[in-house]
């Protein structure tokens, strides 16, 4: 059984469909790369599967499974009690991923102790543990104000709050696109190991088609609110159908090509080294 | 320089300002002092009368020398005595000090009460009906004469329906009515404020963060939310002090309500300049010590303030 | 809409219109209810109140536009000056800034008013000492932006004297954000000269003024409620008035920058 199964999922703003009919599925511990340019609705549909759509928005029809829970039919109150356990989201806007006048360790806090009964000793240890597995300074970061903090770091500090509960899924949307090559290129590493060693599944969504030729295992590209080809990375990169995809395969320069004298080590030289 | 040394400094340069302000300013006033204090005793008077008290009074001096007496008595708190009751108007203002004081925390208190509910309300349901009473609440509150509202709820409450006395002092129910009047009108600036930094901060990327987190309603308004909102507030708080004070004026006159305001208006209509000038002095130290406070407030409220420039020391 | 648009009939032609004189007192007429002779009544000197009221029109929306002009006409000079001069010149402008905001502003403007004497003219000057910093501070910022922007600087540099530069660069700039902050201003010069007048530190009987007239007729209230409803209700009509044109004119005014933004 998938962990998310999404179908048919339409939403529309004011009678304006933003998302039509999209369907796919998210197998447990897999990558789900969701592509397309922005305003494809990629971002909208990701929303919807945690019940944060912006005000105005709404489901206008189809079907939403978590863990076979329907997650159209649930209450805010269990929607809310979900988000954060079993689903967490990382977004793009890392200077705003935590309230700027609370420190961080509180910010977490105040989540674990949402979803959790724990002893104030035992959260804290459950986010120090969080925080270092992500690779950061857990003490310093933990009393620090989310100014304090550079955007890798602040990137990967989301990434510790999506993981401190040990989420099945975790919503990836466009997390490296306000970051700088080398710190996206080591934030994209470190999903994947966090994927790795916690058989999390992660729908990572992204403008960006070099963010998938590395880590994604499925693939589904989106254009103006409907998937138009999605399947297996190979498959996808490898053979593009659709008219759409070709077109975005075409804007993408060829990794190979990348010239070598940049004085700046790109993104696409960083996948290329570590990759082969 | 840090920062306790710049303030003091500033402190220092403010007061000395204030009291030269509070001195000349008095020297505006067209006519003889000395004509006006005689006058105001209703004597016949004589050249050399006035003469003599004339330089009783100092004031055959240059003005720098008037200043410097009037400074050098000023720092042993002596600002001499009001020419219409003969006591000290030190001790004049002093007295009525607390009764000022009452009124103003009374309608601060009136004016949360109206403002805190309003301002939130609709920002948390933009469009509905609660917004719509706000913002009209908010356009009369700022287009009606502050003395006006006053003297209608008077004639409502306590001529009309009696049941609340018209003036005085010293019960709670002589409040009621002061305190409603400034409280309304000082209010609008305060649902509006209110309103749009709520709306701002609602609409932050980390409030979605937040959400996305699993953190309740309640928590992030309170927590995440209303306490950025509340920033502008206190600014808005330091400013506003103007139609605060100047409101307590105003409204002491209308209720024949003995405090500081209609000490000063008495004084001015009767030309009584020594109360004047106390009035002045003591106004001006309120003014900055609130928005001194207000600064304080700011950065205790603002830890991106003072960690920024602890880190730059 | 049209309501307004009465008010505004009614304010500019005002003492036109009144049925009587406004300052002609009959004591066989006192306190006269409404009636068909005496629309709105008369007071307590036997004076029809409509006329009054439409007297009192033009004096109050005359002090209140004169003040707002005067405040203009000290703080804006001042703010260019100090925006395009800087220096020593801003400096003991700025000084005088804080100065006359040291003191919460109907304090200095009751104080003021109370040394000077009661009167139209230091009623303006008591305005004018309370309010013109606004605009100087608005203007100097506006100036100091612009300064700093390019066109400036290659108008300075293609030889062009600053009071052409100022003419032709910064009126315009100056003139649309001072306009917003006037219409803001106009309805609190209203109140603030109606409360001093009620106090009796204003405009002075028998001139006919809203806020006179309510302190005139202090005494009657109760006997003759209109003499407080009235003359209270006109003050609150006008200053609706331009609280609700300057709301829509801020709108506006947001919207048109958005665009150049």
């Amino acid at each position: 059984m998938a962990l998310l199964d999404v179908k048919e999922l339409s939403v529309e703003y004011r009678g304006i469909p933003l998302v039509s009919e999209v369907s796919f599925r998210i197998q447990r511990g897999e990558w789900f790369s969701l592509v397309g340019e922005s305003g494809s609705g990629k971002s909208v549909t990701s929303s919807a599967i945690g019940g944060l759509l912006p005000g105005g928005l709404r489901v206008a029809g189809g079907e939403i499974r978590l863990q076979e829970q329907d997650m159209r039919s649930v209450s805010a109150c269990q929607l809310r009690k979900m988000r954060g356990k079993n689903l967490s989201y990382v977004f793009q806007d890392y200077q705003n991923a935590f309230t700027p006048f609370i420190r961080i360790g509180k910010q977490l806090d105040e989540m674990v102790q949402r979803h959790e009964s724990l002893q104030r000793d035992e959260r804290r240890r459950l986010i120090l543990e969080s925080l270092t597995e992500v690779g950061l300074d857990a003490e310093r970061v933990y009393s620090s104000y989310p100014f304090q903090l550079s955007g890798g770091q602040l990137q990967r500090t989301a990434i510790a709050q999506a993981i401190v509960l040990r989420p099945s899924l975790l919503i990836a949307d466009e997390p490296t696109t306000a970051l700088d090559a080398v710190t996206s290129a080591s934030v994209l590493k470190l999903l994947n190991d966090i994927k790795q060693k916690m058989q999390c599944a992660i729908l990572f969504i992204t403008h960006d088609l070099r963010c998938v030729r590395r880590y994604a295992d499925t693939v589904a590209i989106m254009n103006t609110g409907r998937i138009v080809e999605s399947g297996y990375k190979t498959e996808i990169l490898g053979n593009p159908r659709h008219p759409y995809t070709r077109e975005l395969f075409a804007a993408v320069p060829p990794l190979r090509n990348v010239p070598r004298r940049l004085a700046v080590k790109s993104f696409c030289e960083y996948l290329e080294a570590e990759g082969g | 320089m840090n920062r306790l040394k710049r303030k003091l400094l500033e402190t220092v340069a403010f007061l000395f300002l204030l009291t030269v302000i509070s001195f000349f300013l008095i020297k505006l006033a067209p006519g003889d002092p000395v004509r006006n204090i005689l006058g105001a005793e209703d004597l016949v008077v004589t050249q050399a009368q006035i003469d003599e008290l004339r330089k009783e009074m100092g004031l055959d001096q240059p003005l720098y020398l008037q200043y410097a007496h009037w400074f050098g008595k000023l720092t042993q708190l002596d600002l001499g005595k009001s020419i219409t009751t003969h006591r000290d108007v030190v001790t004049e203002i002093v007295r009525v000090v607390p009764a000022t004081l009452t009124l103003a925390l009374s309608s601060l208190l009136v004016m949360s009460v109206i403002a805190f509910p309003l301002g939130i309300l609709s920002a948390l349901y933009r469009g509905s009906l609660v917004d719509k009473f706000a913002n009209v609440f908010s356009l009369f509150g700022t287009s009606i004469p502050g003395f006006w509202l006053g003297l209608i709820l008077i004639d409502l409450f306590a001529v009309r329906l009696g049941w609340l006395p018209t003036m005085g002092i010293g019960k709670i129910s002589h409040l009621v009515l002061p305190s409603l009047t400034l409280g309304i009108s000082m209010a609008p600036p305060y649902i509006r404020l209110l309103r749009a930094s709520l709306i701002e901060s609602m609409q932050k990327d980390y409030i979605r963060a937040a959400r996305a987190r699993g953190i309740g309603p309640v928590h992030i308004f309170f927590f995440h939310i209303l306490r950025d909102s509340l920033l502008p507030v206190l600014t808005l708080f330091g400013v506003s002090l103007g139609s605060l004070l100047g409101g307590t004026v105003i409204t002491e006159v209308l209720f024949g309500y003995p405090g500081l305001g209609s000490l000063a208006v008495t004084a001015l209509l009767k030309k009584d300049y020594a109360v004047v000038q106390g009035f002045l002095l003591f106004m001006g130290i309120i003014a900055f010590a609130v928005n001194s406070l207000m600064d304080q407030f700011y950065r205790l409220a603002n830890p991106a303030i003072s960690i920024k420039e602890v880190e730059q020391r | 809409m049209a309501f307004f648009l009465l008010i505004l009939l009614l304010l500019l032609l005002g003492e036109k219109l009144a049925p009587y004189p406004p300052n002609d007192v009959d004591m066989s007429l006192r306190l006269q209810p409404l009636s068909a002779q005496h629309l709105l009544g008369t007071d307590h000197l036997g004076r029809d109140i409509l006329s009054r009221i439409l007297a009192g029109a033009h004096t109050t929306v005359g002090v209140s536009l004169s003040a707002l002009f005067a405040c203009l006409a000290v703080g804006v000079p001042l703010g260019l000056i100090a925006g395009y001069a800087g220096g020593r010149l801003d400096w003991s402008i700025m000084r005088l800034v804080d100065a006359s905001m040291m003191f919460p502003d109907y304090i200095v403007a009751i104080v003021l008013s109370g040394i000077l004497g009661a009167g139209t003219f230091n009623l303006i000057i008591a305005i004018v000492a309370v309010k013109w910093f606004g605009y100087a501070r608005l203007v100097r910022s506006i100036v100091m932006a612009e300064k700093s922007k390019e066109y400036i600087a290659s108008a300075r540099l293609s030889g062009r004297s600053a009071a052409a530069i100022l003419y032709h660069h910064l009126i315009p700039h100056v003139a649309s954000s001072v306009s917003a902050l006037a219409v803001v201003d106009i309805g609190k010069i209203i109140l603030m000269i109606a409360s001093l007048s009620y106090i009796g530190l204003g405009i002075q009987p028998p001139n006919a003024e809203w806020g006179s007239m309510l302190n005139e007729g202090r005494s009657f209230f109760i006997s003759a409620p209109y003499l407080m409803i009235v003359p209270g209700a006109a003050i609150l009509m006008v200053v609706l008035l331009v609280n609700v044109f300057g709301a829509a004119f801020a709108d506006r005014f947001d919207t048109s920058t958005q665009k150049e933004g």
